[in-house]
């Protein structure tokens, strides 16, 4: 048995989205949005309300929830020294206004998002990717270019990067376009798990102490 | 010769620049055991992920995670340690040289809770607890920096003369509400007993034992295998996208205590950043995982 692989290009085509099934391994070669900022999730809603104009154009480009020590040097030279991905979850409350407002056709960072967000999802045909937590050195050698940042005035990891990646990967289909959710799924059955669980540990300590 | 504050601030910051790039070698044996056996192939290409990225991080020498957490130390001074130095300001002080020097530089983590800014400095950081050792000629410091994702999953309940069952219930339902978020395979350490504030502290250190050593004591040894038994059955797997490896480990201790018996949980990500050194007067660090 081994794990399906995709090599993908973006801005990602909505076939190539609903092609994608969970678990599978995915590629990306492309422009990429990062930032891990919880007040950035904030202000992009409040430019999706009018307050002010997008740092850059997102439609049917893929944020992803990663944090990174990015660097503009004197002469104007952007760079990523490290990066990787933060808790989605965190963004559970701005993810569902965002991905039909955004038009995304990916996101992703760790640990997935909830069902509300995977409806969204569906509606919009976006998929989300899980990057290895922890795979610093994996997802940096994916990045080619810093193509911009957005909101310099914010700390590191709160700013937008805009990044062209080549192969930034493996990263692992968590949540499909039509809103199938692995998170969903193993949280369910480890709920549906649980009582048979806790009569095996009881057998156990029975014995034990037996 | 006595311990000089030189020697401190130097183990401070080499400590943390330590945990942050080299995954333990204990916790590489967990992660290639698990390979093993894991029965999902996605879990286990992504176990294999994560030691060709604590290989990676080692060969480049930056770090393992971009998130390099607050600075939290254990110290533990040897009753037979001659010290010659202001430990609480050495250790302030190392924790500054350190942020000032490190390559790669780190992110600005330490957040002020009340403001929620942000930045490298704040109240009682570093986080140290001390502790002695009787008959010891050295200082030992431990450093596990923590951050959210792993973090954020500790949880404390106070019961009432509670059975075993009760505790181990609880123990289970704090890894299912857990669930993919921190990073998993993790190990989790467990304190039951003792009060409130010393609880939470006992959990803690069980995350810094050695991974895959039994527990001494017979009882708990049988308890650490069922939980970790038990909680690898939930099916949540490496980085929560299914699998049979949900945690390398369960370390539990207990303290004797009231009625009221706390039970703590916490967790460490796969990465189990954790780096030790003993310091002797004569100038010698030893250092360890």
């Amino acid at each position: 048995m081994s794990v399906t692989e995709h090599d993908l290009t973006l801005p990602l085509s909505q076939e190539a989205a609903q092609k994608l099934k969970l678990g599978d391994f995915v590629y990306l070669t492309g422009e990429i949005f990062a930032t891990a900022g919880l007040p950035t999730h904030d202000r992009l809603l409040k430019c999706l309300e009018g307050a002010e104009p997008l740092p850059f154009d997102m439609s049917g480009s893929a944020l992803f929830h990663l944090g990174s020590l990015n660097e503009e040097a004197e002469d104007g030279t952007l760079s990523i020294v490290y990066m990787n991905p933060t808790t989605s979850t965190r963004f559970n409350a701005h993810m569902p206004r965002l991905i039909p407002g955004l038009g995304l056709r990916a996101t992703g960072g760790k640990g997935g998002l909830d069902a509300t967000c995977a409806r969204a999802m569906a509606e919009s045909g976006c998929v989300y990717l899980s990057f290895l937590g922890g795979g610093a050195p994996i997802i940096t050698a994916g990045i080619r270019k810093v193509t911009g940042i957005g909101w310099p005035e914010m700390i590191s990891h709160y700013r937008i990067a805009r990044i062209e990646v080549e192969r930034l990967g493996p990263l692992t289909v968590g949540i499909d376009a039509r809103g199938n959710s692995i998170y969903d799924r193993t949280s369910k059955a480890s709920l549906e798990k649980r009582a048979a669980i806790l009569e095996g540990m009881r057998a156990e300590r029975d014995s034990f102490e037996a | 010769m006595p311990i000089t504050d030189d020697m401190i601030i130097e183990a401070t910051g080499e400590l943390y620049s330590r945990s942050l790039r080299k995954v333990p070698e204990d916790a590489k044996a967990a992660l290639a055991a698990a390979m093993e056996t894991e029965s999902n192939e996605t879990a286990r290409q992504t176990l294999k992920l994560q030691l060709k990225s604590a290989e990676m991080s080692e060969n480049k020498d930056t770090f393992v995670c971009s998130d390099s957490g607050v600075p939290v130390y254990f110290v533990k001074v040897g009753s037979k340690a001659e010290l010659a130095c202001d430990f609480k300001a050495s250790i302030r002080k190392g924790y500054e040289v350190l942020v000032e020097t490190i390559e790669p530089p780190l992110l600005k983590h330490v957040t002020n809770p009340i403001t929620l800014e942000r930045g490298y400095h704040g109240k009682d950081m570093p986080i140290v607890s001390y502790d002695f050792e009787s008959g010891a000629d050295y200082v030992e410091m431990v450093c596990s920096p923590k951050a959210l994702g792993s973090g954020r999953w500790a949880a404390l309940e106070l019961f009432t003369f509670p059975t075993l069952e009760q505790i181990e219930t609880y123990i289970l339902d704090v890894a299912i509400k857990a669930g993919a978020q921190h990073c998993p395979p993790v190990l989790m350490g467990v304190g039951i007993g003792g009060t409130f504030d010393h609880c939470a502290g006992l959990a803690k250190k069980q995350t810094l034992r050695p991974i895959g050593e039994k527990n001494p004591d017979p009882v708990l040894a049988e308890m650490e295998a069922r939980l970790t038994k038990a909680i690898n059955g939930l099916g949540f797997g490496p980085m929560g996208t299914g699998g049979d490896t949900t945690v390398l480990g369960v370390h539990v201790d207990f303290s004797s205590g009231h009625g009221f018996t706390p039970v703590a949980v916490c967790f460490n990500c796969w990465i189990n950043r954790r780096a030790r050194v003993r310091i002797w007067g004569d100038g010698r660090m030893e250092w360890s995982e």
